[in-house]
């Protein structure tokens, strides 16, 4: 029976670590696809490491002005298809792909329609510009609602047990066992 | 025996804890992620190390009692007989072992989830919501193990070491109300509602004065680590992988230690000063004084936005009621930590 249980165990850690090797190494950031946006007077390519994009699954968005980053700030809001929006952000370096702004495994958390603005400041004087139009299929996998349902599992069991708990502690329970409640001890 | 297993399961719950908080630390500072980073293995390991010190125990308990041995309730809580008789198992250790088995099952989950979804590392994503409760579970296992040897020294403390776990852990579950539609600062009043709890509790289950500021104390001491350790292990863990720390970064304090609020001491004195005259109006007070400074703590600390009056008034308010509502809870756990009758089930 310990054997088994410790065959089990083992299993547990040794199973997942066995099969997630391809996922160990820090993926390069493959553009599959760009988008063209004039930012005023400055060019903007935006790139996608896939395409097309569906909601809750991350991906790296690259931002590549024209000419390179040198000399130029800029800032990028995120407006989703319910019209509700981020506050402008300033544009940061991909951390794998220093050359240029971007985002690192982000993922859009709706479908629907997106739109992307951008700002940017350079030597030419400030920009702005708006990629529209940016198509979010539907989420991949089971229904969010079922992996919820999986997921809320242990919460559920959780407050099952403290339920059974809480009924044991009933005083009414405890008092003429003589067993002390405790509130009143110490 | 009983110090042994009970400082493994410790070891384990407070190097997930670490994991955990190092790990968010990773993510919003660096970024990229695998299944397999040191802040993962930290995470992976705790839930092990606990969960095999369990499972030791039970089938040294279980051994025993087959050689005719009364289990005793002071080693790891009330003894539960599991299916239909084949083990006996310590309460406070069952507990630990069954979250921390469940921890590895929904590790599976996730790593499903990250193979359909990417990894983009949200707190509240369905696996992630499990993985904290599950931990949680296993650090409720080691706070009922170490209650139950109260009337140790080691066992006294062990829950003021338990319960600050707990108490910094649980409330990063409270991440996924964080949309509720409420006038309040929902992370606020949860982190006050297990905070007065757990220091209720802690107050009733060891039975003495002090018991609830030497858990606050040793929460503090616990922030200070978190909030120096964090930090410096992300910078050299990035450093040491090759890749280079976010742009635009506001140096913030990190995260998990942030979430702690500074003033659980002040609630813990306004809680032991009250206990014998009103645990739950203590409990209201506590909750009022971690409600109004947390939620001023947050956008101090750059974590939220700056609060407005209406949400100032209203979530020092909703402290106070959940405060009760913690104290109310604290003194039945509590209660029935002390319990040592036999059980089966």
């Amino acid at each position: 029976m310990i054997k088994r249980l410790f065959a089990l165990l083992a299993a547990l850690v040794f199973v997942p670590i066995a099969t997630a090797a391809p996922a160990m190494a820090y993926e390069p950031v493959n553009i599959v696809h760009t988008e063209h946006v004039q930012v005023g007077p400055y060019g903007l390519t935006v790139g996608f490491s896939t395409w097309p994009v569906r909601a809750m699954q991350s991906l790296d968005f690259t931002f590549a002005p024209d000419g390179g980053l040198d000399g130029k700030t800029g800032t990028f809001m995120r407006t989703g298809p319910s019209g509700s929006h981020t506050r402008p952000a300033p544009l940061v370096r991909h951390p794998r792909k220093r050359d240029v702004w971007g985002l690192d495994v982000f993922a859009l958390q709706v479908e629907g329609t997106w739109k992307f603005d951008f700002t940017i400041d350079g030597p030419q004087g400030h920009g702005a510009g708006t990629l529209s139009g940016l198509q979010v299929l539907p989420q991949p996998g089971p229904p969010l609602a079922l992996s919820w349902v999986v997921c809320a599992l242990p919460f559920v069991a959780l407050i099952g047990f403290l339920v059974v708990v809480w009924r044991r502690g009933n005083p009414k329970r405890i008092e003429p066992s003589g067993v002390p409640t405790g509130v009143a001890a110490g | 025996m009983r110090p042994i297993g009970a400082g493994f399961v410790l070891l384990g719950t407070g190097i997930s804890l670490i994991g955990t908080s190092w790990d968010v630390q990773w993510h919003i500072d660096v970024g990229p992620d695998t299944f397999f980073t040191l802040p993962h293995l930290f995470i992976y390991a705790g839930s092990a190390i606990a969960g095999i010190a369990a499972l030791s125990v039970v089938l040294a308990v279980t051994a025993a009692q087959r050689r005719g041995e009364t289990p005793d309730p002071r080693d790891g809580g009330v003894p539960i007989r599991v299916f239909g008789g084949a083990f006996t198992a310590p309460l406070g250790y069952l507990v630990t072992g069954v979250g921390a088995a469940a921890f590895l099952l929904y590790g599976l989950t996730d790593l499903w989830w990250h193979t359909v979804y990417g990894f983009d590392a949200v707190l509240n994503s369905p696996p992630h919501v499990a993985l904290f409760t599950t931990i949680s579970i296993t650090m409720i296992g080691a706070v009922i193990v170490a209650a139950s040897a109260r009337e140790q020294r080691w066992g006294r403390i062990a829950m003021a070491i338990s319960v600050p776990v707990l108490m910094t852990f649980f409330p990063i579950t409270a991440n996924a109300f964080q949309g509720l539609p409420v006038p309040f600062d929902s992370i606020v009043v949860a982190t006050a509602l297990i905070i007065v709890l757990l220091l209720v509790l802690t107050r009733v289950a060891i039975g003495r004065p002090g018991a609830a500021v030497a858990t606050a104390a040793a929460l503090l001491v616990m922030q200070g680590i978190l909030w120096v350790f964090t930090p410096l292990a992300t910078s050299w863990y990035a450093d040491s992988v090759g890749l280079p720390m976010r742009d635009g970064m506001g140096g913030e304090p990190s995260l998990i230690p942030s979430g702690i609020p500074l003033l659980a001491l002040v609630a813990a004195v306004v809680i032991e000063l009250l206990f014998r005259r009103g645990a739950l109006v203590g409990g209201g007070v506590a909750g009022l004084v971690l409600g109004f400074s947390f939620v001023l703590q947050r956008p101090w600390l750059g974590y939220a936005a700056p609060v407005t009056t209406v949400e100032l008034i209203a979530t020092t308010i909703a402290g106070c009621a959940f405060g009760v509502l913690g104290a109310f809870l604290g003194l039945r756990f509590g209660a029935t930590l002390r319990l040592r009758e036999k059980v089966t089930a």
